[in-house]
């Protein structure tokens, strides 16, 4: 005979599944901590209670629901979210519940919150199951077990495995579900989670029992016996898993055994949270009976098992009661009556597309009804093809979906590793620029600077130059003034006075009108010469102007920016300085260097009193003091400016020393000594 | 009274200068006709000098010269002026009479002119008048000297003042008000910067002047006569 009722064993895994899941969800979501969060608890564990009706149920969670969204959504109340979302789901409110998890998925992606990342996705892979979508399901499953693995939950993570692994169990990859569930069971043995290990290990009796691998089932089921005994209120556990092993005695046609399992489940009807368990182990038993041609009473408890599933609306179930009881009448000869049953749970199984079912179904009538038995054959051999077919590519579908999600992985890896290179180099390339801007505008500052001390110089050369060239025009002025008067003087004046004097001793004879005229002009022509001598003496008197008086200089300089500032000043030289030895260069700095001053005193210091003292010091040093009563500064915190370093390269360029004492409030004292 | 001969020589650039002082000497010995003059002019210190040579070697007397001091320099360069003119005058004739006849009247030339030939006359040409001139004559043939009016007046003031000065201290005072430079007065003067500054302290602290500069040193030089 066909492998027995597979969907049977699904759709107790399934419910099983959700159980599992949310009596998580229950624990995770059970941490209140604030009077809000307190309330919000209160009324997500009302909506799961049994007590109230789903409307009242449902109204907690729009409230909780409401009260969250009214306050910032951090981790705790993301949780909340994510446990209304689930709780709607288990409502049946599909609607609400989608609207529900996208929102929290929406904050969870803000939170980069991988725990809740991977609950909601376990809440989708969850709908999607229900759906009987299993493509999506195994998406989502894949999706949250990658947050929760990201997370280090690994409870978490051992069942979204179990999750893809019942999955792939169902269209058959029998060998990566086998992967899986060990995946899992490492890691519920890692934190001794004894009734997922139950669950894994019956799990994979079941995969084993698929392929005909009975004695390994049985190995793996009595393994889950033993981690059921580490769970309390096991009595449910025990009967799935003695159930399971009756099945594999079915199959191995040891149907002694097996009734000796069924019976040990059937004992006490009372363990039986759900009367479909129950009808299922009836229903195996009966049909053991019935493969060990005990015929008596099995029509009567197919009856019944029929009865029960019926009164529950279990299509599943229908289907293999009908089935049996088919296989059960052909058996008893009455052909019409099984080939109706049988085409009953044909149609049933096609119209709930239970393919299993469907294709058993067909294989009996081909078998029952001789009229149409190749019209069957062909169906169920053409069903069987494209089936496998489905199998097959849902199975590469989920290959290609673990496939992607570990490319997504490494294509993550790869990008933040990108990203890491992208924010270095752009980090590097940032600095280097803005070092070579800087560099840049230092050069360029240098560049004027330099620019500035070259126009400087040159302005300085220019100066001498043109006092030079001064000089050497005053002198020619002067050689020339002094041509002049020595022309005047030798030439001029001793031809007038020749001729005056000859003049005068000519005797003139006349009358004496005649000879006073003659005197009086005489006389006129030595006054002319006297003016003319005056004249000479004026233009040869040399002395005053010929030489630049630095002294002059210096004092007009200090007059005027004085003035300028309304300020008192003092002036002091030393007589003893021989200003005429020194050479202009030195004068020129000097001069500079004063005013230099003097344009900082009135731009900064707003001083009230100026001296300026030039002394001889020991040692044939001049010394020049520069003092103000203005504000003053701290010397060592200012920066110097362009002004004190070009003070300060002058002096240096003339050997000298340069000193400047100043204190806020208390005047500046430039002093500063050079050799002579 | 017994006819008396005068050798004169007229030493001038200037024609119209010899001619007049000629007509001077002619008009004197018209009015005094004992005393004749046998004159003789030299426009330049070559000239001049061969003249005196002359005298020199022929011994024969030469009693008057009227020198003016600025005249063409000899062509060796060895006499350059009037001055040098006297004192080879007062080396080879030295019982000549020497008649200064200048246009300078500074005070300096004046007292060096003093210092070097010591003249029996000395004349600032613009100071007189022809009747000076035939004065200067007569006092210079029987009752020496005869100094003009500024010359006069120069050595008043110097005998009024009491400063002491030697010639080194005139001449920095001379270079100074020319318009000299001090940095080119070492050239002139056997005097270092610093001893050419020492001098000028002291002629500061003689003349009591308390500005650093050279100006009023100048100034009250100039009224005390020294340049």
């Amino acid at each position: 005979m066909s492998p027995k009722p597979i969907f049977q064993r699904f759709f107790v895994l399934l419910i099983f599944g959700l159980h599992i899941l949310s009596c998580v969800n229950e624990s995770v979501k059970a941490k209140p901590s604030i009077e809000i969060n307190d309330s919000i608890a209160v009324w997500i564990a009302a909506s799961k209670s049994k007590v109230l009706s789903k409307i009242e149920r449902k109204k907690r969670l729009i409230k909780s629901y409401e009260a969250i969204r009214a306050s910032k959504i951090d981790s705790l109340q993301l949780r909340y979210l994510s446990a209304i979302s689930y709780q709607h789901l288990k409502l049946g409110d599909t609607l609400l519940f989608r609207k529900r998890n996208k929102e929290a998925l929406f904050f969870a992606e803000k939170l980069k919150d991988n725990f809740a990342l991977g609950d909601l996705h376990w809440n989708c892979a969850s709908f999607y199951i229900n759906s009987q979508l299993y493509n999506k399901a195994f998406y989502h499953f894949n999706l949250a077990h990658r947050y929760f693995d990201r997370g280090d939950y690994l409870n978490e993570s051992a069942m979204t495995e179990f999750g893809m692994a019942f999955i792939k169990g169902r269209f058959k990859d029998y060998h990566g579900s086998e992967i899986l569930i060990f995946k899992a069971i490492n890691k519920f043995k890692r934190i001794e989670n004894y009734k997922e290990l139950c669950s894994s290990y019956n799990h994979l009796g079941q995969l084993q029992s698929d392929i005909k691998e009975y004695d390994r089932a049985l190995y793996y089921y009595n393994k889950a016996i033993e981690y059921v005994d580490k769970v309390k209120n096991n009595q449910y556990l025990y009967s799935v898993i003695y159930n399971n092993i009756g099945n594999v005695f079915l199959e191995k046609k040891e149907y002694a055994e097996a009734i000796r399992y069924y019976d040990k489940v059937l004992e006490d009807k009372e363990k039986f949270k759900n009367i479909n368990d129950f009808a299922r182990v009836k229903d195996n038993k009966a049909y053991c009976r019935f493969l060990m041609k005990d015929t008596t009473n099995v029509a009567a408890s197919f009856k019944e098992v029929l009865q029960i599933r019926d009164s529950v609306n279990n299509v599943g179930g229908l289907i293999i009661s009908k089935k049996h009881l088919g296989e059960y009448y052909a058996y008893k000869q009455d052909t019409l009556a099984a080939i109706n049953y049988i085409t009953e749970a044909n149609s049933l199984a096609k119209s709930n597309k239970n393919s299993r079912d469907y294709l058993e179904t067909l294989y009996l009538l081909s078998i029952i009804d001789h009229k149409n038995s190749s019209k069957y054959l062909k169906k169920h051999v053409l069903f069987n093809d494209s089936m496998q077919i489905v199998e097959r590519k849902i199975q590469n579908r989920f290959t290609r979906i673990a496939y992607e999600t570990d490319e997504y992985k490494v294509e993550n890896e790869r990008l933040s590793l990108q990203k890491i290179w992208i924010l270095f180099t752009s980090f590097a390339l940032i600095s280097i620029l803005s070092l070579v801007y800087f560099l840049r505008v230092q050069k360029s500052k240098n560049e004027n600077l330099q620019l500035e001390n070259q126009q400087q110089k040159a302005n300085e050369k220019i100066y001498l130059i043109t006092l030079h060239q001064q000089e050497k025009l005053e002198k020619e002025k002067i050689k020339d003034r002094n041509r002049i008067a020595a022309e005047l003087h030798d030439g001029i004046l001793s031809k007038l006075f020749g001729a005056r004097v000859g003049l005068g001793f000519i005797d003139i004879i006349g009358s004496k009108v005649l000879k006073d005229k003659h005197q009086l002009f005489l006389d006129e022509l030595q006054i002319i010469e006297k003016e003319i001598r005056e004249v000479s003496h004026v233009l040869s008197n040399n002395s005053e102007g010929t030489q630049i008086n630095f002294t002059t200089i210096i004092s007009q300089l200090l007059d005027n920016k004085c003035k300028t500032g309304n300020i008192k000043y003092v002036l002091d030289f030393n007589k003893h300085i021989q200003w005429q030895i020194i050479d202009e260069k030195t004068k020129v700095n000097l001069y500079r260097i004063l005013q230099e001053a003097l344009q900082n005193i009135l731009k900064y210091a707003f001083a009230e009193n100026i001296s300026v003292n030039f002394s001889l010091g020991a040692t044939k040093k001049l010394s020049i003091v520069i003092k103000d009563d203005g504000v003053g500064f701290e010397v060592e915190k200012k920066r110097k400016g362009i002004g004190i370093k070009n003070m300060k390269s002058r002096i240096d360029e003339l050997n000298g020393t340069f000193h400047i004492y100043s204190q806020p409030n208390q005047g500046t004292t430039i002093e500063i000594q050079m050799p002579i | 009274m017994e006819n008396k001969k005068y050798a004169v020589l007229i030493i001038d650039d200037h024609p119209l200068i010899t001619e007049a002082y000629k007509t001077a000497f002619n008009f004197y010995s018209k009015q005094n006709e004992d005393v004749i003059f046998t004159i003789q002019t030299a426009m330049n210190c070559d000239s001049a000098f061969e003249l005196i040579n002359e005298f020199s070697s022929k011994e024969k007397r030469l009693h008057i010269v009227f020198l003016d001091i600025k005249l063409p320099p000899s062509k060796n360069g060895k006499i350059l002026s009037g001055e040098d003119l006297g004192i080879k005058i007062k080396k080879l004739l030295p019982d000549t009479k020497i008649v200064i006849s200048t246009t300078f009247n500074d005070n300096y030339r004046i007292q060096s002119i003093f210092k070097s030939l010591d003249p029996d006359g000395f004349l600032i040409k613009n100071d007189i008048t022809p009747k000076d001139l035939l004065e200067t004559i007569e006092t210079i043939l029987f009752d020496p000297p005869y100094y003009s009016k500024t010359v006069v007046k120069l050595l008043r003031k110097q005998v009024t003042n009491d400063f002491l000065l030697d010639s080194i201290d005139r001449k920095i005072l001379h270079e100074l008000s020319i318009g000299t430079r001090m940095k080119d007065l070492p050239d002139i003067l056997p005097l270092s910067i610093a001893g050419i500054e020492k001098r000028k302290r002291n002629l500061k602290l003689i003349f009591n002047i308390n500005s650093p500069d050279d100006k009023e040193l100048l100034l009250i030089a100039r009224e005390k006569g020294f340049i």
